[in-house]
Parts: C-alpha cells; structure tokens; sequence
C-alpha cells in the first residue's frame, strides 16, 4: 500500500519533472496518491475569531500557487478536549500524513502522540500554543514577554500607582499562568500598584465583560485594567458603568481595542494602552516554515532547537493607523469600524512574513487573487528562549525571563 | 424520562441469568461492532495491533469514568463529581510520581483514596442530609476543581515511567493492558451484580419503598454507590495521567458530559433500576470509537458534531428497538 | 422514586396533597431564605469593600443576574416535568448568532426578525421535546446531542467569526437607565410576574406540576402529557434564544461560546431555589432567588484577594453550605412556627 503510494507519488512527480523536491529532501516523501503532500490542519475550537482566523490563513496560503498544486490540506476540529485531539492525531499519522500544523489543546497531554507522528516521519508545527516534546516545531509569541511588557506599559501609564484588575484567561492553562507571571513579576516591583480584583474570562469578549462589570461592583473606581484576550469587553463594561470615565488599559489585538485606543473621544476620557498579544499569523508562519523544509529548501532544526519565536505585535494607541484597503500597507494596523467585526483579531498579516495575504484571506480562507507563496526571509526564524512546561520539560528558564523588550520603566519602583 | 407504560411486575429476584446480563447490554456491544466493521472497512489500517492499543488507551478513562457513574446512576441518583475528582486525581499522581510497579499501586491507592473521601462526603450529603444530588456534586466538582488548581496552576508534572509506558503496553506484544483492565471490570461487575450490595443497589433504584421495606438500608445502598463511583472516577484521573504522562487541572472537564452520554448510550436508565457498568464500558467505548470513524469518513470538520449528535440519538433509539423486540419475542 | 409514583394508588395520592399543601409552606419559607441569604451576603461583603452593599451593587448584580434568570426559567419548566435541558448554552448561542447576523446593526425588520429568531429556538425545543415525550430517548442524551448539533451548525453557519451586530434598538434597550434604574431591569421584573404565573397560577402551569408529579395519574386524568412535555422543552428553548439576544444585545454582537457559562449554573439556580429534579416541585421566585445567590456569590468572589484555587472551593462551599441550610428538615422547625401563627 505505503510502497504503491511513494512509486506512484515518485513517478508522477518524474512525470511533471518536479522530481527536484524529492531528490532535494531526506525528509518524508510520501505522498497523496495526487501526488501532493498530505498536510492536515488540527484545530481545537475555542469558537473565537482568532481559531478561525488563524485557520483561515493557513487555508489560503495553501490555496495558493504553488502550494495550490502540491498541497492537500484537511481540515480536522478536535473541539477542546486532549483526549479527542490525540485521537485525531492518530488518525492523521495512520493516514500517512506529510506534516501536521496544529493549534495543540494542551501543552503537555499531547507529548507522546507527538513523538510517535515524529518517528513515523510526520513535520509537527505547533502554532501559537506548545507543546513540552522536543520534536515538535513550537512557533510561538508565548516566549516573548507580552505579559511583562504589557504591565510595564500599564505601569507607565499610571505614574507607578493605582487599582488595577486583571482580566487573565482560562484557569489551569499554561498560557495563561506564563503571561500572568510575567505581569506580576512587574506590578510586584511597585508597591504602588495594587491587584484589586483578579478574574477569568477566558479570552472571550463577551466573558471578558460580564467579569468586569461583576469586579467594577466592588471597585468603580478602578485606575487601569490589565487584560488578556478579551480586552474589548473590557472597555464595554467600563462604558456600561460609566459613559464618561475610562482608563488606561492594555490588551491584545481586536480590531475594537485598537480603534477604541486611538479614538480621540475616547482618549478624552482617560483611555491610554497597547494592543499587543498573540497574532493569528503564527499559523501562517507556521504553516510556510513546515513548506519549506518539506519541499528541500530549508533544513530541519535539530532536536531540542525548534521553538521559534513570533515576533510580539506592539501597538500603543498613539500607533493605531487605519487600513485603507484589504491589508496591512504602508504601515497600518487596524480596519474602520464595520468592515471587520469587533472581535476580529488584527493581527492577521505580516507584510515581510505573509505577504500573500488580504482581509478575504482571514475572514474566508480564500487565496489573495494573483498572490505567488513568497520564501521566507533568511533571517525570518528566530529561536525562542526555553521556558519549562512551555516549551519543554526539563529545562531551566534563561535567568533574565521577564526582560522587557519593548517598552522602559519610565517610573521608578 | 420517566415511562408512562405500565411495565410487568418485578420478576423473583434470584441470580440474573447469563442472558440477562447480555440482554441489558447487548444493544451497545451490537453498535459497538457494527462500528468497527465500518471503521475496519473505510480504514483497513485500523486494524493494527498499535491502532487497536492507541484506541484502548485512549478510551479507558472515560470507560472508567462511566463504570464509576453507572454505580450512583443505577440506584437513581446523579454524580457530577466526576469532573472534579478526575482533575484532583490526576494532579496529585503527576506532583507526586513513585517509580516502579510499586510505585504505580502506591500512587493508585493515592488517587482512589481520594476519590473514596469525595464520595463519602457525596454520599453522606446525599444518601443522610437528603440534599439533591445534582446540585450536592455539583458543589463538590467546584471544589475538587478548585484543589485541583492549588495542587497544579498550569499543565505538567510528571508521571513514572511505569505508569506512562507499561501500563499503555500490551501483554505479549498483543493484549492491550488497557483492554484487559476494561475486561477486568466487567467480570467483576458480573460478580458484584449478584452480591448483596449489588442486588440492593439495583432495588433502591427500582423502587425505594419496596427496598426499604424488604429490609434494605436505602441510606447505606446509596452511600456505597457514591463510594464505588469515586473509587472509579480516581481510577480515571490515574489512567488520564498514564495515557498522557502529565498533570492537568482541568483534565477532568470533558469528562463531565461525556460518562453521562456513555451511561446513556449503555441504555442504563437515568432514575435508576436498570442498567449496568458493562453496558456503560461499551457506551464509552463507542463514544470514543465515534472520533475514529468521523475522521475515517471524512466528515467535514465544521459539522462533525451534527453526525455525532444524531448517531447519539440513532444509538439510543436502536437500543430502545433491540429491547422491544427481544421483549415482544420473550412474551410469545 | 418515579416508580413510586407510577404505582401510587388513589388513597396514596390523597396523602401526596397533603403532603404538597404543607410543601407550599415550605416552599415559601425556602424563597424567604434564599433572598435572605442573597441580601446577608450583599451585606456583609461591605467588609471586603465599601462599595458593596450599595445600590449600585445589587443592580449590577440584578442586570448580571437577570441573564441567568431568564434561561433558569426554561430549565426549571424541563426539570418540572422531570427533565433537563442541556442544550441551554447551545440554543443561547443560536440566538445571539442570529440575533447579531441577520439584524445586522439595523432596526430594520426588527418586528419580523424578533420572532423568527425565537421561532427557530423554539424550533430546536421542540425536536428536543419530541424525542423525549414521543421517542422515550433520555433527556440527559436528546437535549445533549440536539446542543451538540446546534453548536456545530452555528459554528459552521459563522465558518468561525460571528459577524454582524444586533439592532440598535436592542443595545440601546441594554444601555437605557429610566429613572435611573437600567432598563433591563424592569424587564427583569416582568419576566418574573409573567414566569411565576405562568408556573403557579396558569391552567398550564398545573398541568405541567400534575404531569411531573404523577405522569401516570396524569395521563388517566386525560392531560396530553406529550405535548405538554414538548411544550415544556419548547419554553425552555425560547427562554435561552432570548437571553441570547438580550446577551447579544448587551455586549452589541455574539460570540461562539457565550452560553457556556450558562448550563450548570441554570440547573444550580433551579435546584438551589428548591425544585426537585426528580420533577412536580418547585415555583420561579425560588429560582430566581437561586439565580441572583449565585451571581452574587460570584460577584464577591472576584473582589476576593485569593488565588484562584481557594476561590474556586470558596465557591463550592458556599453552594454546598447553602444547599444544607435550605433543605426542608432545616426549615421543620421554622415551618412549625409559622403554622401555629397562621
């Protein structure tokens, strides 16, 4: 069967005299009896926009020429529970999948699948969320600081004093406990800073809301607001309780967030922050990074090397810049109110990563008309520093964790 | 649903006969079945010894969890603790992991130890202070949960390797342990069926008053089933970590729905009286099962839950059909 | 216990309305503790901070609550005639999906699409409905597999992003204060009036007591116990499509999950406000005294300085604690009290 398919597989690729990529590569050539690669696309569904979004990119990218031709993507939603993805992983390696590019439902439930899909050949690329198995391709924003660097933001924008609640994410969850360490690894430098209230809202916008109308009951007078995803609902509920009196706060990246940032009426009334957090785009990176080493043009990282980082979007409202057309050009990084829902998560687009992409891209899943699949840069990978139960298992943290990369202390403790 | 049909008046209770035992879960096992023939036919490599143990592995928690459920469904109560104790069980064996098979008894005498004080303080809330027990276990879900979370913030641990890697092996290369442990408990269901705590545990669901008055101690029946239920539920959480070798928090939450759905799907009736854990072990098994022959037929992925949602449907009603039928024939 | 019911002969049936008259005593005792409860907790979380036990809390906690109000009210009509809605988070989706995609920021249509939408929930009740009362399939498994299907249509109907938002009208109701009180409040308070006569005081609602209480002696006595049954999940349906829209209306669109953190709590709710799950007990002002007991707990519990973890068991306990103070035995002396008085 295995042998039929690779004869097959090899013979047309001889045939249409692209039999460069499999000479080029010493990974897995097995492939679909079409002769494209078996790629499966394994999604959990928090059933938030940035699932789908992310999804969405990596679908279009791979109706994209060249991929158009040499890929075959399928599409598998495992919903939230560990146990159904492993199930499902199982299934794609038994398929004889190439690669499998996934949005992993648990850091570390998933580790022995894993392994087994690496020593059956299969590329594993783990977007956004990780996995501890070292033979897994992490690409990740986790590593780069956004809990620390938001918090310091939050702090600047208080002058180093004030009541502050934290917005976090799912309880028990390890992005969520990374981010929140980072953060209170700051706000802990300043006795001035006090933790009034602290809830879950599961990076929902509606969630988000609901939690901080219940914390502004015991607190109204609350000075900032330090939000994972979700942070949308945030600025409602605020609204909700006091049309005329917001406060800094600092957030991820929903449309709704940022054109509240740089809204002037807004501003007015006390609102000041960042929009940073985790960009949809890893899918997309992702997904191209796996391409490349699949079809010999980049060489696999050995073992032990493969958590890369995504670079940590960086948004002050001071930087919104509105988007003219269905992309980010000329520097822009958000879209007018109503052509994105509120909840649509911006950062879609990396004009040098993912420059094949426009807004129909994200939203439906559809190829930009025209677009080729452009190389990567060749510095376009970069490693992400080790963080036990992150990124792997046994390991120590690099002792300067929690250094701020994109903003500076402009008070003093 | 409680039936409105007037059913057959209380057959001589003496020892079940073997038939009745397959006749209760024989709807299950057929669908059960019939799903591999489909799975084995749509993907022959399914078939394997290693697919076959992945399955296995994958599948005997919830078959636990649902063995576990069926002890307090069947004398007509309900244990939303389960989430709960899964969670707590399988934190505690993940920060706490003793090597060897020594090691691997300790730290299942840990788990089911604790499962054995939550069904305890279940069981006497219940069964002695009368408090309902969808919202009484419902409390103490929140707070294994909450234990859970102080035991473990984030995912990790570890777990032996004992656990992690024998325990998921097969005997010989060939019989999953997993499907060992699973057969175990059917025999020792078969058994417990017909011991006194068995007998009165199906008699206080069919009728409490009739129970009461033979001289069973309805108190006492109903405790014990919420003792067994979260001896299984530790059990659960000790295999979720084996399966997965590491420690979650909230690795009990998918398990809530689901042992229910695997209850139901055994036919084991919500109310009690009817029913049995080996019925459930299949219900969870084909629930499990289901993943695999969704993605072997390729259903597309936005809509899997409307095919799992109607086979669910289709499952219990096919249940219900064999049982009327085999009723009509038994009457002739 | 259903069995016990099922073989009830006539004489026993006499002794079961006794029974049920002193339970209507016990019944109110049960709804003046639970708002006691809610208004000692109000109270005495000033100490955790001086904005609590202000006005400005208990309306929070009534708009919040109002949410979850409005679902119970179906779950505790299901749970009535013995059954349980677990597709409440689903259907409460469905219609914050549908509410914010086809109103679609506009008032336009709002006359026609309000009860389109309803009607489609209640749609989806009413399939669940059938199979429970017409195919005997379990409730725990029908409404479970109907709100799996209704999730995975939504999510397929959205392809992921809900878009759009609902009709001005709508969030503009959410946001409006009348005498400076929110408005949602009012509607709050009539909901209440309308579900507690519909439950207690309607031909309907007794119907559906007797069909919980006795099916069997329901059915001899002529009542249309199926199509009281699918009537039962088809308010249920409608109830959670409606807190949908007014959820939709409230955060101004919907999102996939916004009825997860609806489903355990409305059982809770119903359960706490003492409606017995084995059916034919129970009236709305209880379940709403279950429902603002719990927002407010949880209230506090964000405001509270601890991890989560101990929160997370604070939580339960309360619950449990609240569970054992208001069972019936608790009240067997008050209950004594209040019968010599009367």
């Amino acid at each position: 069967m295995n042998f039929f398919k690779t004869a097959r597989a090899v013979a047309l690729a001889a045939l249409l005299g692209t039999g460069a990529h499999a000479v080029s590569t010493n990974e897995a050539s097995a492939k679909t009896a079409d002769g494209k690669w078996l790629i499966y696309l394994s999604l959990s569904y928090s059933g938030n926009s940035w699932q789908s979004e992310a999804a969405n990119i990596v679908k279009a990218l791979a109706a994209t020429p060249p991929f158009s031709d040499t890929v075959e993507l399928v599409e598998v939603i495992s919903g939230t529970d560990p146990q159904a993805q492993i199930s499902d992983y199982e299934s794609m390696i038994a398929k004889g999948a190439d690669g499998i590019v996934s949005f992993p439902i648990s850091s570390t439930a998933l580790n022995r699948v894993v392994k087994r899909a690496c020593d059956a050949g299969v590329l594993m690329f783990m977007y956004d969320a990780t996995v501890t198995e070292q033979c897994a391709y992490n690409i990740s924003y986790i590593t780069s600081g956004f809990g620390e660097n938001t918090a310091q933001a939050l702090v600047n924008a208080l002058k180093g004093k004030g009541k502050i609640f934290l917005s976090r994410g799912v309880p028990g969850n390890s992005v969520d406990d990374r981010h929140t360490n980072g953060a209170m690894h700051i706000f802990n430098q300043y006795p001035g800073i006090e933790v009034v209230a602290e809830y879950y809202s599961y990076w929902d916008d509606r969630t988000t809301q609901q939690e901080t109308a219940k914390a502004l009951a015991s607190h109204p007078d609350v000075d900032g607001i330090w939000a994972q995803a979700g942070e949308f609902g945030a600025i409602q509920a605020l609204q909700q309780a006091n049309p005329d009196r917001l406060v800094p706060i600092t957030g991820e990246n929903s449309n709704g967030f940022r054109l509240a940032l740089a809204n002037p009426d807004y501003q007015k009334i006390g609102i000041d922050g960042v929009s940073a957090g985790s960009p949809p785009a890893q899918s997309g990176f992702a997904f191209k990074i796996m391409m490349e080493i699949l079809n010999g043009k980049r060489d696999a990282l050995p073992e032990g090397q493969r958590n890369i980082e995504y670079p940590l979007p960086w948004v002050p409202g001071a930087a919104v810049k509105l988007c003219e057309g269905d992309a980010f050009e000329n520097g822009c990084n958000a879209f007018p109110e109503g052509k994105v829902p509120s909840s649509f998560v911006t950062e879609v687009f990396n004009p040098e990563l993912l420059p094949e992409l426009s807004l129909a891209s994200a939203l439906e899943g559809k190829p930009t008309p025209g677009a080729e699949i452009q190389p990567l840069p060749a510095d376009a990978v970069k490693a992400a520093p080790n963080e036990p139960g992150i990124n792997c298992r046994k390991c120590d943290a690099p002792a300067d964790l929690y250094h701020l990369t994109k903003v500076e202390a402009t008070v003093k403790p | 649903m409680a039936s409105i049909e007037i059913t057959s008046p209380h057959r001589p209770r003496t020892l079940p006969s073997l038939r009745q035992i397959a006749e209760s879960a024989f709807p299950i096992i057929a669908i059960y079945f019939l799903m591999w023939v489909v799975y084995g036919l749509v993907e022959p490599s399914a078939l394997s010894l290693y697919s076959i143990e992945a399955l296995f592995n994958n599948s005997l928690p919830l078959m636990l969890a649902a063995a576990g459920a069926t002890f307090v469904i069947l004398q007509g109560g309900f244990d939303l603790s389960v989430a709960g104790v899964i969670s707590l069980a399988n934190v505690v064996v993940a920060v706490m992991p003793m090597e060897g098979p020594l090691g691997g008894v300790a730290n299942l005498a840990m788990v089911v130890a604790i499962g054995l004080l939550v069904g305890a303080v279940n069981g006497f809330v219940v069964a002695y202070l009368r408090i309902q027990a969808i919202a009484a276990t419902l409390a103490t879900m929140i707070m294994c949960k909450g234990a859970a979370l102080l035991i473990l913030k984030a995912p990790g641990g570890f777990v032996s390797d004992f656990m992690a890697y024998e325990l998921t092996a097969s005997f010989f290369g060939i019989v999953p342990i997993a499907g060992v442990i699973a057969v175990a408990i059917m025999l020792f269901w078969a058994v417990f069926r017909s011991t006194n705590t068995g007998r009165s545990l199906i008699a206080v669901g069919q009728d409490e008053n009739a129970a009461a008055l033979s001289g069973i101690d309805v108190a006492r029946t109903r405790f014990t089933s919420f003792l067994w239920a979260g001896a299984f539920y530790g059990a659960a959480g000790y295999m979720l970590a084996a399966q997965t070798s590491t420690g979650n928090p909230n690795g009990g939450d998918p398990f809530l729905l689901l042992s229910f759905a695997a209850v139901a799907l055994g036919g084991t009736a919500f109310g009690g009286g009817r029913g049995g854990v080996t019925a459930s072990l299949f219900g969870a098994a084909t629930l499990m099962l289901m993943q695999k022959v969704l993605f072997a037929v390729g259903v597309s992925s936005f809509y899997t839950g409307v095919v799992q949602g109607a086979i669910m449907i289709l499952a219990v009603l096919f249940s219900a059909f064999v049982l009327a039928v085999t009723r009509q024939r038994k009457s002739r | 216990m259903m069995q016990e019911n099922e073989i009830m002969s006539d004489a026993t049936m006499d002794i079961e309305d006794k029974r049920s008259s002193a339970r209507i005593s016990g019944e109110f005792v049960t709804v003046v503790m639970i708002f006691g409860l809610t208004i000692a907790m109000i109270l005495a979380s000033r100490a955790i901070s001086p904005a609590f036990g202000s006005w400005s809390q208990a309306e929070t906690i009534l708009y919040l609550g109002s949410f979850l109000v409005f679902c119970a009210f179906g779950q505790g009509l299901v749970i009535l005639v013995r059954g349980l809605d677990l597709s409440i988070a689903s259907v409460i989706t469905l219609g914050g999906v549908l509410t914010a995609s086809l109103m679609n920021g506009s008032n336009e249509g709002l006359f026609y699409l309000v009860p389109a939408i309803l009607g489609a929930c209640v749609l989806v009740g009413t399939i669940s409905g059938i199979g429970v009362a017409y195919f005997r399939i379990p409730p725990f498994i029908m409404t479970m597999a109907v709100g799996l299907i209704v999730y995975s249509l939504c999510l397929g109907f959205t392809q992921g992003t809900p878009r759009g938002y609902p009709a001005p009208f709508l969030s503009g109701f959410m946001q409006a204060k009348f005498l400076s009180i929110p408005a949602p409040i009012y509607l709050l308070l009539v909901f209440v009036i309308i579900g507690t006569v519909l439950q207690s005081y309607s031909a309907f609602g007794r119907k559906l007591n007797a069909v919980g209480n006795n099916p069997l002696a329901a059915y001899i006595a002529g009542l249309p116990s199926g199509l009281l049954i699918v009537s039962a999940y088809a308010v249920s349906a409608l109830c959670a499509g409606f807190t949908g829209m007014m959820l939709a209306g409230y955060a101004n669109g919907a999102t996939l999950r916004m009825g997860d953190s609806y489903l355990l709590p409305s059982i809770a709710a119903v359960v706490v406000g003492g409606s017995s799950i084995l059916g034919g007990q129970g009236n709305f002002v209880g379940t709403v005294g279950g429902a603002l007991l719990l927002t407010t707990l949880a209230t506090i519990l964000t405001a509270l300085g601890f991890e989560q973890g101990w929160k997370t068991i604070m939580e339960g306990g309360v619950i449990l604690i609240a569970l054992i103070a208001l069972r019936d035995e608790s009240f067997a002396f008050l209950r004594e009290q209040f019968r010599k008085r009367g």
